[in-house]
């Protein structure tokens, strides 16, 4: 008899991704995720980013990337001719003499400028390899992306991604302002802007960078959740985000210079969102704070 | 009539013990219940006598009062609390990664509190209470050690160390006197200090890149570079010596090493900002 195509198929469906994986596969071909590991859940619902063998290899096409190393990844592109990708310079890590590179100009530049943002992306044009890493130790995520799916990410986390994923990018509104005598300060905590990237007729691939480890979850219409702003490294489009204070209770009142309060980014579902383990501490905390974008309030 | 194996009363009073905290488990645990470490796994001590802080497997759940601590990761771990109703844990708050809403927070009353300070912050210990989760971790790639203390154990932390702590154990912090700006190359002058009351309680503390442990013998002392130091039992004491360094040319140069003696442990830590020596 004749295997089904069901059969065929065996269910192996990517945990991560959604991708049908064809039976005796080690890891699934468009995001590396290792097949046939549970994935992993923490009790409170935070997925750890799937275990990814050393060496996995993803196929994008005609080209294909292998994901390097453990403590800090390095994304190991094989372009086949005419296939592209982007990246900020300081991300490359080797590439072939015959690779070449050109720059990509973006739009809107003078307002980047403004922001600190690369200006330039930079292109590579197979066939060849080009290498990819940042510089401290943590996870490479790739998100492949199917047509008409976009996802926002944190500024100064994409690693590379597909030329024929658009990028585009958009103002986070999260914003603070502090003001110590008669200086006046506005604190980003999110970064002035985040980065988009959509697929559109083709499906593409990002990458990106977090440091220590990522944890994801799918955030229910109206579930909300309180996360260190420096913390998210992605969300879907859907995923709404707000500025939250929080109070102690049992303060001192000689503390309230610093308003002894925390600072929190509050996510809305529906939508997944992503956080790296390694954060830092949010600018400005500290200072007596005077005006801020739309935000939410506890007094404990 | 002669009985094979043993009776399942025997069978329920075999217990493993955990090398690395010394708890009781069941036979068939594979981590230990209260601080985490395999159970199934050698110790890996060295031909010096380090052993190696056991590497907690991710996802590993760790219970204390009525609470549970799940440590997420292998490269920058979390610790993620799910708080019983009534427990709580307190911290120093830029280690917080996130937390549901409904978790209360308080901040302690600490006396000479506001003489330090972190990050140009005043130092401040916050308290989450239950019930609800809360999630922590730190800023570099390390190991989280859990630390359960029975009643009655001190423990010394090198300050900005601890990650949490369960509301059992009573917190002060001691200031390194005279060894100010020798020992912690300028602002740690302050050690945390750790004690159970009456019941016992947990201390998970973060060390960067590995951790080892050593117990000394009653006094066995041993030289370590300072900023490696993590953790000590109260019953070690330090002290810094100043090794002089010829170099043939005019006054040479010097290091401070600090001296632990013994008995008790001692835990390091393998990457650390090394301070200047004058």
């Amino acid at each position: 008899m004749q295997p089904g195509p069901q059969q065929a198929g065996r269910a192996n469906k990517c945990v991560w991704c959604g991708t049908v994986v064809e039976a005796g596969q080690a890891s699934c071909p468009s995001c590396g995720a290792a097949m046939g590991v549970a994935e992993e859940e923490s009790e409170s619902g935070w997925v750890q980013l799937p275990a990814r063998k050393d060496m996995a290899k993803l196929k994008l096409g005609n080209s294909s990337c292998q994901i390097e190393g453990v403590y800090v990844p390095v994304a190991d592109m094989n372009l086949a001719a005419g296939d592209s990708v982007y990246f900020a310079h300081h991300v490359l890590l080797w590439k072939d003499p015959q690779v070449n590179i050109s720059t990509m100009s973006l739009k809107g530049a003078w307002k980047r400028m403004f922001a600190g943002l690369p200006l330039i992306m930079t292109q590579a044009t197979g066939p060849g390899h080009v290498a990819f890493s940042m510089d401290d130790p943590g996870e490479v995520i790739p998100v492949p992306l199917h047509p008409g799916q976009e996802i926002d990410v944190r500024e100064h986390i994409l690693l590379t991604a597909t030329s024929n994923v658009a990028y585009d990018w958009f103002q986070t509104n999260i914003w603070f302002r502090t003001r110590n005598g008669k200086d006046t300060e506005t604190h980003y905590p999110m970064g002035m802007y985040m980065d988009r990237f959509r697929a559109e007729q083709t499906p593409g691939l990002v990458l990106l960078h977090a440091g220590g480890n990522v944890f994801v979850r799918d955030l229910k219409p109206g579930q909300t959740m309180l996360v260190k702003p420096s913390a998210l490294v992605f969300k879907s489009p859907t995923v709404q985000m707000q500025l939250h204070f929080e109070h102690p209770g049992l303060a001192f009142s000689m503390w309230a210079p610093w308003g002894n309060r925390y600072l929190w980014l509050r996510v809305h579902g529906p939508g997944r969102i992503g956080v790296q383990s390694v954060f830092r501490p949010v600018e400005g905390e500290q200072a007596n704070v005077v005006q801020w974008s739309n935000a939410t309030v506890t007094r404990w | 009539m002669v009985e094979t194996g043993q009776s399942p009363a025997a069978e329920a009073f075999e217990r493993i013990q955990c090398q690395w905290c010394q708890s009781m488990n069941e036979k068939t645990a594979v981590a230990c219940r209260a601080c985490g470490a395999p159970l199934d796994i050698r110790n890996l001590v060295s031909d010096s006598g380090w052993r190696e802080a056991p590497r907690i497997r991710d996802m590993t759940e760790i219970q204390f009062s009525s609470s549970t601590c799940q440590v997420e990761g292998e490269i920058v771990p979390v610790a993620e609390i799910n708080l019983g109703a009534g427990d709580s844990v307190f911290f120093e708050h830029h280690v917080m990664l996130w937390k549901d809403e409904g978790v209360r927070l308080t901040v302690l009353q600490l006396s000479g509190g506001l003489k330090r300070a972190f990050a140009g912050m005043p130092f401040v210990i916050s308290v989450a209470t239950g019930p609800g989760r809360i999630a922590f971790s730190r800023d570099a790639t390390g190991e989280l050690i859990v630390l359960p203390l029975h009643p009655g154990m001190e423990l010394d932390v090198r300050e900005h160390a601890f990650l949490l702590s369960s509301h059992q154990i009573s917190y002060s912090f001691v200031r390194i006197k005279g060894l100010a700006n020798i020992l912690f190359g300028g602002q740690g002058m302050y050690m945390d200090r750790f004690v159970t009351a009456g019941s016992p309680g947990v201390v998970i503390l973060h060390g960067y890149g590995n951790v080892f442990e050593r117990r000394l013998a009653a006094g066995e002392s041993i030289l370590l570079e300072p900023g490696a130091f993590l953790y000590k039992d109260s019953s070690v004491t330090m002290n810094v010596e100043i090794q002089k360094l010829g170099t043939g040319f005019f006054g040479g140069t010097a290091m401070s090493l600090a001296r632990m003696t013994g008995p008790g442990r001692v835990g390091i830590q393998s990457m650390y900002v090394h301070h200047h020596t004058e």
